[in-house]
């Protein structure tokens, strides 16, 4: 590169982008390296166009820190480029870009472990609220049963096919699989106690407890979250109304009373599957009737029943807790509504094994 | 106290959220059939603050009164009748979404009173009349355009006769002729009813056209830069943050050439 008296120079020709910059902007740094104690002259005549790349290029020139008579000079820079130059301070580039911070694994341990405190206590406090909401509800006889209704029915009767359709294939296939087996050391007809018990102790309110976190535990958190992140929840509480009792409540006793109907609908339609299916094993109606009321008494009915209601509260409480604790955004609803049906689904699991442990 | 006290008293307030202080120390009043503005730039806690005088926020420190009661240290019953004795206008209008325009409008009064239902219905309507939404009335509100969510939140606000009303950002986002109705309707139920107004916002015009006193947050220094009449700061502040906001200047520096 030719050098005017005892500078060295570095000539700048077209276009220099974001495609382009590169090799330049390489080469360029090069040469202010290597004459570090010489003043550089960077010859913009010729210049044509830069883009944001091509501003930073040339900032990063002109902001080097060089010894005296080593300076950098831009020259015959077009004054349209020049005054984008211009416009940035050197100074508040000094610090080199922050990296996002870097948690450690202790530190990420500590994080996690808070967080469950968090939500355990949350989840305390929230059934804390619910409680005293449905205390001062019952003693002024606030109870909003439209609402209760309106939810019931979509919550319930919207579901019924999905729980017929669900409930009717469990009998049909454990009554198939424990009849295979069953077939062969000629106990076909204790088929009948298995799908009974099967049916009306387990899977009859699993199977419609799982149907309902998916359906409506999803739907309770998607509904309050997104009237949370529109500001309604807020609009509620300064109404002078605890959005415990207006939103969360109706959706309580909603769950509570639906969901043992819906696995009363399980458990008929589960025997039903079953009874048919042990008609290819040779055991027609009459005996499989007989055979089931010897098998199973009102208790493993009612334990069923009891076992339902206690998933129906469970879910709906998760649901509106989530639904409640969404943050802003949509993205936080899609949150909720994920984490509402996951822990929904893992508390059925855990009260079924309480259940299991108390009762048998 | 009663009649005597101011309609908002803040004084000392720390806010923020989490570690994050968003305004330290904060003192001002709001008096009765006052308009007072709450100005700031972006994410200098503006709507915060609102939040925390209609005691959605709990203060870190300091007092909030409304009529001489406090809103912060006091019980949940005390608070929920104090904050019934608010209008709250939010920035998306919150109206209710399964609920049509005149059902929200109505909501409180179906809540809080034992009138007939023509009666309510009747206050309703009137209420959806004096912000021009009367043609509104049966839509639901995904059917609305951001300003008729406001103006069907602010016909809301004012249904339990409520004379503090907390608006946030009502003119954003509105056009022009909207935007004055709504000031038009802000100073005529000032003037006729007596109500106090407090007013997030950004837009200057209506700021001139409505406040009688402005305060001014600053997130870097988090306290209040100003406090006055908004003509008086445009033109004699001694900050030049709080001219610059009024004459809506730009920060020095850069600058585009071919002058």
């Amino acid at each position: 590169m030719p050098a005017a008296g005892n500078a060295a120079s570095i000539v700048l020709d077209g276009r220099i982008t974001a495609y382009t910059a590169g090799p330049v902007w390489h080469s360029a740094l090069d040469t202010l390296a290597k004459n570090a104690d010489r003043p550089v002259v960077v010859d913009a005549s010729r210049l044509k166009y830069i883009d944001d790349v091509g501003i930073a290029f040339l900032f990063d020139l002109v902001r080097q820190q060089r010894p005296k008579g080593a300076n950098v000079e831009l020259r015959d820079l077009d004054p349209r480029f020049a005054a984008l130059v211009a416009a940035f301070d050197p100074k508040d580039f000094a610090q080199p870009a922050k990296a996002r911070r870097h948690v450690g694994m202790f530190e990420h341990m500590g994080r996690a472990s808070e967080k469950v405190l968090d939500y355990v206590e949350k989840m305390v406090s929230f059934s804390e609220e619910c409680a005293t909401a449905a205390r001062s509800a019952l003693r002024i006889g606030a109870f909003r049963w439209g609402e209760v209704l309106d939810i019931a029915t979509e919550a319930g009767a919207n579901a019924v096919p999905i729980v017929l359709l669900i409930g009717f294939l469990m009998g049909v296939i454990i009554a198939f699989e424990i009849g295979l087996v069953a077939q062969q050391f000629g106990a076909v007809i204790f088929v009948v106690n298995g799908v009974g018990v099967a049916m009306l102790r387990e899977l009859g309110p699993l199977m419609t407890a799982i149907v309902f976190a998916g359906r409506t535990g999803a739907a309770f958190a998607a509904q309050i979250g997104t009237q949370k992140v529109n500001e309604e929840v807020n609009a509620i509480t300064t109404f002078g109304l605890s959005p415990v009792q207006f939103l969360v409540l109706p959706r309580l006793i909603a769950a509570m009373l639906v969901v043992p109907l819906l696995a009363v609908l399980a458990d008929i339609v589960g025997i039903f599957g079953g009874a048919l299916v042990m008609e290819g094993f040779g055991i027609g109606f009459v005996q499989f009737y007989h055979q089931l009321l010897g098998a199973v008494g009102a208790g493993d009915f009612v334990i069923g029943l009891v076992k339902a209601a206690v998933y129906g509260l469970a879910i709906a409480a998760i649901g509106c807790q989530r639904g409640l604790a969404t943050g802003a955004g949509a993205t936080s609803v899609g949150l909720s509504t994920t984490s509402a049906v996951v822990t929904s689904i893992v508390w059925i699991v855990v009260i079924d094994g309480i259940f299991t442990v108390f009762t048998s | 106290m009663g009649d005597a006290a101011p309609a908002i008293n803040v004084s000392h307030l720390r806010m923020g959220y989490g570690e994050r202080v968003l305004l330290d120390d904060a003192s001002f009043d709001v008096q009765r059939s006052e308009i007072m503005v709450i100005l700031g730039g972006s994410g200098c806690g503006k709507s915060s603050l609102m939040k925390n005088i209609i005691g959605l926020y709990k203060p870190m420190a300091g007092d909030i009164r409304i009529a001489g009661k406090s809103i912060v240290d006091t019980t949940a019953r005390e608070k929920a009748l104090l904050q019934r004795s608010l209008g709250v206008m939010y920035q998306s209008g919150a109206l209710f979404g399964s609920l049509n325009v005149l059902e929200n409008v109505r909501f409180p009064l179906d809540q809080f009173t034992t009138l007939p239902l023509d009666e309510r219905n009747l206050t309703a309507r009137m209420l959806l009349h004096q912000v021009e939404m009367a043609y509104a009335e049966a839509l639901m509100p995904g059917e609305l355009s951001g300003g008729m969510l406001k103006r069907a939140g602010i016909a809301r606000a004012m249904a339990l006769g409520c004379d503090i009303l907390l608006l946030d950002e009502p003119s954003a986002g509105l056009d022009p002729i909207t935007a004055a109705n709504l000031d038009r309707t802000i100073l005529t139920l000032r003037q006729s009813l007596g109500f106090t107004f407090v007013v997030v916002t950004h837009e200057l015009q209506s700021i001139f056209t409505i406040a009688d006193r402005a305060i001014m947050l600053d997130p870097v220094s988090r306290s209040i830069i100003a406090e006055g009449k908004p003509a008086e700061l445009r033109d004699r502040s001694a900050d030049r943050r709080v001219r610059q906001f009024f004459n809506r200047e730009p920060d020095k520096g850069t600058q585009t050439s071919g002058g």
